[in-house]
């Protein structure tokens, strides 16, 4: 690995030749429509989604059709507000605030032990002022400003892999673990150390050091499915319910009456919408089939009113949404505009693979939402925000004519 | 801090790293909604459609003039469905007070978590109509279908029942079940995961088709007239059976089978009164569907006996078509005839003394038979038999019939070949033995006997009359002729004059048959008559099982049917004959 690293560092750096290039340039104002109207578009197939999975059971339980889809309303118009707030918001001062953000990450995590509401035995919320703040959105966002600015700020010694791990454990391990910890929540855990890998990662020069952690985490995973498929243990008297779900990621029917509920019901939406699917409003599924299916499930009613095609079309959306901010992560005019841009893209994308694997049973079942179609308030004004935050880096991206 | 390219190149790699599993998750989306759709389809379908069947109306069992002796009254199917119940305890305790039912059972079948659950079934209308006004949630009250018979237990043998679903179980309800049950209808209706039935999603719905009107030969004056008589008579005489048969011996057209006791159609499973006397102690512990199975019998067709007397005539029609004895031909009985080294005595121990062959007939001379017997021989007398049907089956269309028991004809020697001259040491149905009767009789003729007579649909646009074979010629006109006029003597001058009725013209054979073991000394009574005797157009048929008391066929049975001609011939346009 030495040698890997010296032989790198003697390579002539080539920004040379660029910063050649940029002086010729001409500055123009730039903005990113396509990023902007492929999140418009995902905000409105998000509305609507949650309309059509949400309305049928809303009446059911609030006698209103409407309840979630005003709430989503007004969620998406204070979300939109917030994303012009923070397009206007030049990105650099996030890296003089990063304590700032990282503190207040952290009280917000301990303010869930004494003031947090319990759903479902975790505390995962905090009211204030009358809104139901998700901790774990906050977070994700907090993490990305951080790990951003302590790779930025270490500069040109954040080339050896012990500052990897150190990034690793102190961005991670605080925020990743105190989330796990304290709010019983293993899914936004791990997406938020996975924001920090990545950001971890494109800072860091080499890439030895990552592909060989990669692989050796690839090993370990395989003996841990050879493992789980010897195991005899049933998953109704499995040790604990993340066992048990591994179980049921293997044989979903067999635990359809139980463990395997949600997972079983998934697959029946996604099968039965087939190619061309039933067509908006007709999902059976979402009658209470899938509880609660305008959430973590959404997409698996997608799936069946829109069919294999549509299932496509959103993930192009997606597939566009996320080439964009590669592409500002690519131009950003320096490293932290890079990091920050990599962090929102790591953000979006692991959260779009996770949710699809799961609803799809590629891997077990783990409560992640479907970025900007997916119920939920903080979640939204969040993701806005961020987008806002790659707008404005965007914006000051100089380019050639 | 600068950006470098390398900066740039690992943001393409995460991206092209993230690419890359989109495109592995397309491909398993592609997987799941392209190869396991149908899969998946059929087994969200499942979840999501409840299948409700529409019973179909059973045909109506008329009679030969459109009297209704089957048919359907609406009764009531009451079901809960768990996921709409919202006050448990008030649905059980309601339950429990209207249906009279246990109340753990109730309480289990409404704790059960299931799409829908039967609590009761045939429910009479008025008590649907009371649990549906409680308007409880959860609680469905559907109308349904139950067969339903007028006459209670008249043709109870015949007729049979139909099960809880409606199917036929005995009788002719089995028999023409098929054309009876209809199609059932069914309705596909889509509900969400509480059991609620959606609104404005498209239901599929298949009507039922109602089933086929069946017409028979009965006629219910006849047969509500022979039960009355029979249950008389058994009440007379103590009987544990007693049987009647109506037919046309032209045609095989059953008026009547009345085989008392008979049981109640509306209540199948309960063993009556009756039949409890019958089965007596050691019936009580026979397991229940023993008790049903004897109950059901049909002793008509289901049972065996030894035809005696009645079956003479078998043996005469075969001596007068083999010309094995002419007709004016003299027997001297002494009161006994020794076969083999057998003494074989005659019911009159004295002796009938001297007789014409028409004589032995009408004094049922049991020494003149076996002289008879054996001068047709063991093979004309099978050959005879089995002309006149009583080998085989008579095809009625009704389940169960017995087969004949009798010996193999290789093995049959003098002594067997006496006693089965004069209906002993064989067995057959009673019915059976009528339709030889009517053979011999009706100018040659074995008919099949039968009840339906024409299938109607509801509508009653497509009528499908039945049709039944005719087996001509098995005896000569001539023998028939000879038969008829001998037969007449019989009930005229012979041991048949208890059936004689003043200006009816009336032929019929008697017998006193024996049941096994012959140590038992329990008889069967029986009396086989017809009218008018030179052109049949009626026959009809009376056992008496184990009569108390006078045992003798032609004491007890033939005047029970001169009662029943008394009765039916007028009704049948049978009219005295001017003198």
């Amino acid at each position: 690995m030495e040698n890997r690293e010296q032989r790198g560092r003697r390579r002539p750096p080539q920004p040379q030749r660029q910063r050649k290039r940029r002086k010729k340039a001409v500055r123009r104002k730039y903005f990113d429509y396509t990023l902007l109207i492929m999140t418009m578009l995902l905000v409105g197939i998000g509305i609507t989604m949650i309309y059509s999975t949400s309305s049928y059971t809303a009446y059911v339980k609030y006698n209103s059709a409407e309840y979630y889809l005003k709430k989503q309303l007004l969620y998406s118009i204070l979300g939109l507000g917030g994303m012009y707030v923070t397009y206007r918001i030049d990105y650099h001062k996030y890296q003089k605030y990063w304590k700032a953000a990282g503190i207040i990450a952290v009280i917000m995590i301990l303010a869930l032990i004494p003031f947090g509401t319990k759903v479902n035995g975790a505390k995962r919320w905090l009211r204030f002022m009358g809104l139901s703040i998700q901790v774990s959105d906050v977070v994700k966002l907090a993490v990305i400003i951080v790990t951003a600015s302590m790779i930025c700020n270490m500069g040109k010694r954040y080339n050896k892999m012990r500052y990897v791990f150190f990034i690793w454990m102190f961005c991670g391990g605080i925020f990743a673990g105190l989330i796990w910890v304290v709010s019983n929540n293993l899914s936004s855990a791990i997406i938020i150390f996975g924001i920090v890998v990545m950001i971890a990662f494109v800072g860091y020069p080499y890439y030895l050091g990552h592909l060989s952690m990669l692989g050796a985490g690839g090993i370990a995973g395989f003996f841990a499915y050879q493992y789980l498929q010897r195991s005899t243990t049933s998953a109704a008297d499995a040790d604990n319910f993340r066992h048990a779900r591994m179980l049921v990621w293997l044989n979903p029917e067999k635990y359809a009456d139980t463990v395997g509920y949600q997972t079983v019901q998934a697959l029946y939406a996604i099968g039965s919408g087939g190619i061309f699917g039933k067509g908006l409003g007709n999902s059976l599924q979402k009658l209470g089939f899938i509880p609660e299916s305008q959430n973590d499930m959404i997409f698996a009613i997608i799936c069946e009113e829109f069919g294999l095609f549509g299932a496509i079309f959103l993930m192009t959306v997606f597939g566009i949404l996320l080439w964009r901010i590669v592409h500002v992560a690519q131009n950003s005019p320096d490293l932290f505009g890079t990091l920050l841009a990599v962090g929102v893209f790591a953000h979006i994308a692991i959260q779009v693979v996770l949710n699809i694997a799961v609803v799809t049973n590629t891997i077990p079942n783990t409560g992640v939402s479907l970025p900007f179609i997916s119920y939920g308030g903080s979640s939204s004004v969040i993701l806005l925000a961020e987008i806002g935050i790659l707008l404005n880096i965007s914006a000051q991206i100089t380019r050639e004519v | 801090m600068r950006l470098y390219t390398r900066h740039r190149k690992k943001v393409l790699f995460l991206g092209t790293a993230f690419f890359l599993m989109f495109v592995i998750l397309i491909v398993r989306l592609s997987y799941l909604m392209i190869f396991q759709s149908e899969y998946y389809l059929e087994r969200a379908q499942d979840l999501h459609e409840r299948e409700r069947n529409i019973k179909a109306a059973r045909g109506n069992i008329l009679d030969t003039n459109g009297v209704v002796l089957a048919t359907n009254k609406t009764v009531c199917t009451i079901s809960v469905i768990h996921s709409q119940i919202q006050d448990e305890d008030a649905v059980v305790k309601m339950l429990v007070d209207e249906l009279e039912l246990d109340e753990a059972k109730v309480r289990k079948r409404v704790q059960k978590v299931s799409a829908i659950e039967r609590i009761a079934t045939n429910i009479e209308k008025e008590k649907g109509d009371a649990i549906r006004s409680y308007d409880y949630p959860g609680v469905k009250v559907d109308e349904d279908y139950k067969r339903y018979y007028p006459f209670g237990n008249l043709a109870s043998k015949v007729l049979g029942f139909t099960g809880s679903d409606n199917q036929g179980i005995l009788g002719l309800e089995a028999k023409y079940d098929a054309s009876l049950a209809g199609a059932k209808g069914q309705i596909l209706t889509t509900t969400d995961a509480w059991g609620i039935e959606l609104k404005g999603v498209k239901e599929n719905r298949q009507e039922p088709k109602a089933g086929n009107n069946l017409y028979i030969s009965m006629d219910y004056n006849i047969q509500k007239y022979a039960q009355q008589l029979a249950e008389r008579v058994k009440e007379e005489k103590q009987a544990k059976h007693v049987s009647m048969m109506v037919m046309n011996p032209q045609n095989g057209d059953i008026l009547a089978m009345v085989n008392v006791p008979e049981y109640d159609l509306n209540q199948p499973y309960v063993v009556t009164d009756a039949q409890k006397a019958l089965l007596g102690e050691e019936g009580a512990d026979l397991p229940k569907m023993e008790q049903l199975n004897r109950m059901w019998r049909n002793f008509c067709i289901n049972d065996t006996y030894e035809p005696g007397s009645v079956f003479k005539m078998v043996t005469a029609t075969a001596a007068v078509e083999t010309k094995s004895v002419s007709l004016e031909e003299h027997f001297t009985c002494p009161g006994y005839a020794v076969v083999a080294d057998r003494r074989i005595r005659c019911h009159k121990t004295t002796g009938h003394g001297t007789q014409t062959f028409a004589e032995t007939v009408a004094n049922s001379c049991n020494p003149a038979f076996i002289e008879w017997g054996r001068r047709v021989g063991t093979e004309r007398f099978y050959q005879y038999m089995g002309k006149l049907g009583l080998l085989q089956r008579t095809g009625i269309d009704l389940a169960g019939e017995a087969s004949t028991i009798i010996h193999k004809q290789e093995k049959v020697g003098e002594v067997e070949l006496a006693t089965m001259s004069f209906g002993q040491s064989f067995q057959i149905t009673p019915l059976q033995m009528i339709r030889a009767a009517a053979a011999i009789v009706n100018g040659g003729n074995l008919v099949t006997p039968h009840f339906a007579v024409k299938m109607e649909s509801p509508d009653g646009n497509e009528i499908n009359e039945m049709e039944y074979s005719i087996q001509s010629g098995v005896i000569e006109p001539e023998t028939s002729e000879t038969m008829r006029g001998i037969l007449k003597q019989v009930v005229e001058t012979g041991g048949g004059h208890k059936a004689y009725i003043e200006g009816f013209s009336i032929g019929g054979k008697t017998a006193t048959s024996q049941k096994l073991p012959r140590s038992s000394h329990k008889y069967i009574a029986s009396f086989v008559g017809f009218a008018p005797a030179e052109h049949p157009k009626v026959m009809a048929m009376c056992l008496i099982d184990e009569p108390q008391g006078v045992y003798y066929g032609g004491t007890i049975a033939a005047p029970v049917v001169k009662e029943l001609f008394e009765n039916i011939l007028p009704y049948l346009e049978i009219y005295k004959e001017k003198e």
